[in-house]
């Protein structure tokens, strides 16, 4: 093969592409747009960063410096968890922007993630979204149809296709060089992210990570080159290969999204968070009041506790019964919540497994699937996070409760509504309120987010060899289309 | 025995239901000019575009230099010069960025001094070379297309209509510049529908009517075929 003649015509082909008005109007603004996504999408993550981290430190130091009290007013009192993002948020911010970032954790509920107060109120919904993840998977393929349209039905539309083939260029080499061409744009559209993760990189994202994530990147692109250079090969027209490129980026960009979305959300009903709610309220009815050690529904554990203790009364036992009623009713209580949210996360990662199957039908959604598993913005993420943040609360409850138990004698409990002196006993000192453990949600989670976007990559690589073969078989007859 | 540079023995072509070309046999001596007339639809360019593999025959053979052009494609083309009927070149490009660009892909290297000198001899105006070829005329573009045969010193040149929506002046320009390339030796096949043009230049005049060989012209020694005789048979050939 001569590779000499694939350079030529790549490098023609750059050469026109100067001298085009509208293909230079394409770089530089795709350039822009792709640099203004990462320096919004930078100081965005940074910015959300910085506050959250703030915000969490601020929580822990409030709890912690809380004066001296009982232990279940501190149950009550709560204390916030804040999700902080991922380095590799600065290319996909995913379902960060809709997911909510703070959690408020207290005793004898799970609460939902919400936003924080500083939350911007201009959200105007997806495409408000100016990420570099954004750029790539919808504004690049874009550019490159405007670069490549026209790259082969040009050559025939002017003529000069057959003057190539008389010349003893084959159809073939004039295929790779256009391809050549336009990949090498293709990789330099690339700049921008790889700038973007290398300043993950120094946020602390392994380097295996942000490779990896580039290289899904790639190969989506060059999916998209493959596609413009077979559709310009095909058509003998630049306008028809144009319109037919704009109605493939329709689909695949902009219908294949929303299309996934609904027959994942009719395949797959999601209880939703009201309805589960009411369901949780109707399971936790019989399981007693923590609050209440005279509650019905502790009487066998009071009556074990007596039996295993040899006493005849509460006051007898070596702790505080109300802090073992509470340690009981908080773990009976959450396997229930538990349970609920379990189910809840299942039936919401049954229609994202809808989503990620519909992602062999387009490259643009395995891409989404793919980067916003990768960057820990999906929702497997989220729910990690919600998991986590749910044994956090379990962990700081269950040690107050157990401090209950041991650290207050029942007789002040119950007399320190009426007694100063009791009530006085039954605060502890605050030095105790340092049990709350490092929160930092996302770690070492890089092997769960390789192997969760590791399907939607192998998506991304059937498509690009799909695309790649479709290409070059059209390619090999492009002289039998010229007369 | 030495073959002739370019010949069809019994050329068929059919496309769909459509016999495009019906026994067409013709063979071109080295160093003539063959001018193969018809009207529109008689199966002029397919021809050509058979001797350059773009086109399959559905029998016969279309041979350049005795060997079949579909046994060997690439190797065909590579003897061959072809200009189509528009001049096809890139308008985004100068003369001299033309003529470098399809000798790079030809694989032919050629000095700036030898460019100059082919432009030179179609006699390009030196101040048009560095313009965009968007602000020729078509007579312009033909020289630029028979420089770069020049450059290639290909021994076949094909034509395509060389000659339509050229001005009387470029006509005998472009005429001039053929003479000269047969008489160094390049074998040239032009299909034409050009009666006046084709008898000023060719050795032989074939007339081609509906895809079949009409007639044959051979001009005698020193002398031009006659116009009026093959006008005659061209306006009896479309007459009957």
């Amino acid at each position: 093969m001569r590779l000499g003649d694939i350079y030529f015509i790549a490098k023609d082909e750059w050469r026109y592409w100067f001298r085009s008005r509208l293909s230079l109007s394409a770089i530089i603004a795709a350039s822009l747009l792709l640099v203004a996504s990462l320096i919004n999408t930078t100081h965005q993550v940074q910015t959300e960063s910085a506050t959250r981290e703030g915000f969490q430190q601020e929580a822990v130091k409030t709890f912690e410096s809380q004066p001296a009290r009982h232990p279940h007013r501190m149950i009550h009192y709560g204390h916030y968890i804040f999700r902080t993002p991922t380095p590799l948020s600065v290319i996909d911010l995913g379902v960060d922007a809709s997911a909510g970032t703070v959690m408020f954790l207290e005793g004898h509920r799970q609460n939902s993630t919400v936003f924080p107060p500083n939350y911007s109120n201009a959200y105007a919904g997806q495409l408000a979204d100016l990420s570099p993840a954004f750029a790539y998977q919808m504004l690049v393929p874009l550019l490159l149809i405007i670069l490549g349209y026209a790259s082969i039905s040009r050559e025939r539309e002017l003529g000069t296709e057959i003057v190539l083939y008389s010349i003893a260029v084959t159809p073939m080499r004039l295929w790779l060089g256009k391809t050549l061409a336009l990949g090498a744009s293709a990789v330099i559209t690339l700049t921008p992210l790889v700038v973007g993760l290398s300043f993950a990189v120094s946020e602390g994202e392994p380097v295996w990570t942000a490779a990896y994530m580039f290289l899904g990147y790639a190969t989506y692109l060059l999916t998209w080159v493959f596609i413009i250079t077979a559709t310009s090969a095909v058509c003998q027209r630049s306008a028809s290969a144009f319109t037919t490129l704009l109605g493939i980026w329709i689909v695949l960009c902009v219908i294949s999204a929303p299309l996934a979305s609904s027959i994942a959300e009719t395949g797959k009903s999601y209880e939703g968070k009201v309805a589960s709610d009411i369901a949780v309220q109707q399971a936790l009815r019989g399981t007693g009041d923590g609050h209440n050690e005279a509650d019905i529904a502790f009487n066998q554990l009071r009556a074990e506790l007596l039996r295993q203790y040899e006493v005849k009364s509460v006051e007898s036992l070596p702790f505080n019964i109300r802090g073992i009623i509470s340690l009981n009713a908080e773990e009976t209580q959450t396997k229930i919540l538990n349970r609920f949210s379990d189910q809840r996360m299942e039936q919401a990662k049954a229609q994202t497994q809808v989503i990620y199957w519909l992602g062999l039908l387009s490259p643009t959604l395995a891409l989404k699937n793919f980067s916003v598993n990768i960057a820990g913005t999906s929702l497997s993420e989220y729910q990690r996070f919600q998991r986590q943040a749910e044994r956090v609360r379990f962990d700081f409850v269950q040690k107050l409760n157990t401090m209950h138990a041991e650290q207050l004698t029942y007789d002040d409990d119950i007399k320190r509504s009426i007694d100063p002196l009791s009530e006085q006993r039954t605060r502890i000192d605050s030095h105790h309120w340092k049990i709350l453990y490092a929160t930092s949600h996302h770690e070492n989670f890089e092997v769960a987010r390789i192997s969760e976007s590791f399907p939607h990559f192998l998506a991304l690589i059937f498509w690009c060899f799909f695309a790649a073969i479709m290409a070059a078989n059209v390619a090999k007859k492009g002289d039998k289309n010229v007369a | 025995m030495i073959s002739s540079p370019i010949s069809a023995k019994n050329l068929c072509v059919l496309r769909g239901d459509n016999q495009v070309l019906d026994n067409v046999s013709f063979t071109i001596d080295a160093g003539d000019i063959f001018a193969l007339l018809g009207g529109n639809g008689a199966g002029k360019s397919t021809t050509l575009l058979t001797f350059l593999g773009l086109i399959s025959p559905s029998s016969g053979q279309a041979l350049i230099n005795g060997v079949e052009v579909g046994a060997d494609i690439q190797g065909a083309r590579a003897q061959i010069s072809y200009l189509p009927e528009s001049a096809n070149l890139y308008p985004h490009l100068s003369a001299y960025e033309n003529l470098e660009y399809f000798l790079s892909l030809a694989h032919i290297s050629r000095s700036p001094e030898e460019i100059s000198l082919s432009l030179d001899e179609v006699k390009l105006a030196p101040e048009a070379r560095k313009k965009p070829l968007s602000s020729y005329s078509k007579g312009m573009r033909q020289k630029v297309s028979i420089s770069l045969a020049i450059l290639r010193r290909s021994p076949l040149l094909l034509l395509d209509e060389p000659t339509s929506g050229l001005d009387p002046l470029a006509i005998d320009e472009f005429n001039i510049i053929l003479k000269t390339l047969s008489n160094l030796g390049t074998t040239i096949f032009m299909v034409t529908h050009d009666v006046y043009g084709a008898c000023e230049v060719a050795k032989r005049v074939g007339l081609l009517r509906q895809g079949k060989m009409t007639s044959m012209f051979q001009a005698r020694e020193d002398q031009k075929i006659s116009v009026d005789e093959v006008h005659q048979a061209f306006r009896q050939s479309q007459a009957s």
